[in-house]
């Protein structure tokens, strides 16, 4: 509770307030673009905290987040366009809601259903993180190789519409995840004698171009230039009916999503998805879910805000990134000199609680901010299409150039993007590759370690009660969606 | 999976699919290639250990997602309809390699200027001339921002912007 204070100290001085503030509306600003999840907007802005001191690049980083995940729903209740995975449940009512011009009650109770299920994941984390990286730091080297071998088939089974197309993208960001030195040996090993490949391919690169580029290039193919945007009319308030309906939906939303988006396994879109199904099953008015129910926004939306304040706690304690977006924040850390892990409170505390303070900082500031401003935030949606995407292209090379600096950097950009386009026309989703470019390198260098510390004794893989579990995990996440096929099947066939 | 008219963006997946298999399988290739290449250590897993397991997978999956575009699409449709937007695509992929050559020449706003200009006419921007006058303040905005305010050195051309 002192650390916490501490934070909140460090994070309310009026300069890292106004980093805080700047970090939310810009967040919001670019997360609210169509096309733009939470994920590539953190890339994207990443260059700008760089220069900043670590302390202040995390309160405003923290801001981009929060304002990133706002933006992203905005867009998916005005425009039906999702940014990413865990907006789609949002976007199915939202979406109806808007159409039906009551686009203004879909935001609001979104924005309070964020602040609400930011603020309980937060105070859940706060309490939460230590415990974990008080057991996480008697992990050794096996018990990392089982959890990272959970959140590989976790992430590829839930975050993908079959295991084969999820596989498929965890698989190609692992290919990624090869190039550069082999670390225990000094070999290079899949960089064709381009020296800026030595280093690997930044994290930062990979996001932009499987995110960005491809839709860019989407777009370009397919010529669609124009999207339609729903006007956003009336004051964004809740109603008393509107209100009633939405509370419980926020709370259960968030029950559900802070649990989920713990867990060292594919995470945010699961949660989004039970809390639809939930609040549809539990609805006095069913007969409204497909036409615009608002239990159908507050739930999933909460859900949303509490999973994300969840992926932080494997992240922060384990070091271990559970989708794209917490990928993109463990490179963020690292470039401020922060290695996510169980030491990472023990070292590096007085900044992990700075951070956490300004998550909660961030929450308020975007329910001041953004009840008032949604009108403003739905006319950037009147920018046309080619405006938002060249704009996207540019920002994405300058991203590029800040993270890596060369030529090679660009073309390969160039490369992967067209990659991502090619995987999102064949309906292989794009973030399991990042999970798997991150995850790779590292289940890779544990396994390794375990085994020298094992003299290459194989059996250390199981040596604990704990790695046994997670092992069993993994068979039945491997081996549940089949038999389920079998059983279904031959119910149809008998 | 013989219907006579399969949905045209059904066929466009499978062909995505099947595309996106063959890249995979040859990545493959490639991977083993490279991971047969390497000098092995006297640990218990080698470097080479990774990238034969990430190459057969690659080559496993897709060979899969390969096959499964194979048998639910058909070839021959639809040859004529994605030649216009394909060329589209190339010249965007070509300016943005030209970016990449281009930019240590003359300088980060004008290179990026260009960028954007170029990528909004091939989206299908209507007015030229406006499209070049955003692209210059955007790209000159850019630059104060993350060159003179964040002191993120970008490359400057022979007039220093």
């Amino acid at each position: 509770m002192d650390d916490l204070l501490t934070g909140f100290a460090q994070a309310l001085t009026p300069e890292n307030l106004i980093w805080a503030l700047i970090g939310v509306t810009i967040g919001t600003a670019v997360g609210v673009l169509p096309g733009i999840g939470p994920a590539l907007t953190v890339a994207l802005l990443l260059p700008i905290t760089f220069r900043l001191e670590p302390a202040a690049a995390l309160i405003m980083f923290a801001g981009i987040y929060y304002g990133g995940m706002y933006g992203g729903s905005t867009t998916s209740i005005l425009l039906n366009t999702p940014g990413e995975s865990s907006s789609v449940a949002t976007a199915l009512e939202g979406n109806k809601m808007a159409r039906a011009g009551r686009g203004a009650a879909a935001l609001a109770t979104a924005a309070i259903g964020s602040f609400v299920a930011g603020t309980i994941g937060t105070i859940a984390l706060t309490a939460a993180a230590p415990l974990v990286a008080d057991i996480a730091i008697g992990f050794g080297p096996p018990e990392y190789v089982a959890l990272m071998a959970v959140a590989f088939v976790t992430v590829s089974a839930m975050l993908g519409p079959s295991l084969l197309r999820g596989g498929a993208s965890l698989v190609i960001g692992a290919t990624i995840g090869l190039i550069g030195i082999d670390t225990l040996t000094g070999q290079p090993r899949l960089t064709f004698g381009v020296p800026s490949l030595l280093d690997g391919i930044d994290v930062v690169i990979v996001v932009v171009a499987l995110f960005a580029l491809s839709e860019t290039f989407a777009h370009v193919l397919e010529g669609t230039g124009r999207s339609r945007v729903e006007p956003v009319r009336g004051a964004p308030m809740l109603s008393r009916a509107d209100f009633r309906r939405s509370w419980p939906a926020w709370l259960r939303g968030t029950a559900l999503g802070f649990p989920i988006g713990s867990l060292p396994a594919g995470g945010a879109e699961v949660p989004t998805f039970l809390s639809y199904s939930l609040e549809k099953r539990l609805s006095k008015h069913p007969e409204e879910f497909g036409h615009g129910a608002i239990e159908g926004v507050a739930g999933p939306e909460a859900a949303n805000n509490a999973a994300a304040a969840g992926v932080l706690v494997p992240l922060l304690t384990i070091g271990l990134p559970t989708s794209a977006t917490a990928a993109v924040i463990l490179t963020a850390f690292q470039s401020y000199g922060l290695q996510p892990g169980p030491q990472l409170f023990t070292e590096s505390g007085d900044l992990v609680w700075a951070l956490i303070a300004s998550l909660y900082i961030g929450n308020v500031l975007l329910l001041v901010l953004n009840l008032p401003l949604v009108k403003v935030w739905a006319r950037l949606l009147t920018i046309p299409a080619y405006g938002i995407y060249a704009g996207v292209l540019l920002f994405a090379c300058l991203g590029t150039f800040a993270a890596g600096g060369t030529i090679a950097d660009l073309v390969v950009l160039t490369v992967l993007g067209l990659i991502g386009l090619l995987m999102r026309q064949a309906g292989v989703p794009v973030a399991p590759a990042i999970v798997g470019l991150i995850l790779a390198p590292l289940a890779e260098q544990q396994l390794r370690r375990a085994l020298s510390l094992s003299d290459g004794d194989w059996t250390v893989l199981v040596s604990s009660p704990l790695t046994v579990i997670l092992w069993l995990i993994v068979v039945m996440a491997l081996v549940m969606p089949i038999l389920w096929r079998l059983r279904s099947a031959s119910r149809k066939t008998s | 999976m013989t219907e006579p008219d399969a949905p045209p963006a059904e066929n466009d997946q499978a062909r995505a699919s099947l595309l996106l298999g063959l890249i995979m399988v040859l990545g493959a290739v490639v991977v083993l290639v490279d991971a047969a290449r390497l000098r092995d250590s006297d640990d218990a897993v080698g470097p080479a250990a990774a990238p034969s397991l990430i190459g057969t997978l690659l080559g496993l999956l897709g060979g899969a997602l390969a096959w499964q575009g194979a048998r639910s699409g058909r070839t021959h449709a639809g040859e004529d309809r994605g030649k216009r937007r394909l060329w589209r695509l190339a010249a965007l992929v070509v300016t943005l390699i030209a970016f990449a050559f281009v930019l240590p020449i003359f300088g980060y706003v004008l290179s990026s200027a260009a960028l954007f200009t170029a990528a909004a006419l091939l989206l299908g921007a209507p007015h030229p001339g406006r499209v070049v006058a955003y692209g210059w303040t955007l790209a000159a905005v850019a630059f104060l921002i993350f060159d003179r305010l964040i002191g993120l050195s970008l490359p400057a051309g022979p007039w220093g912007f």
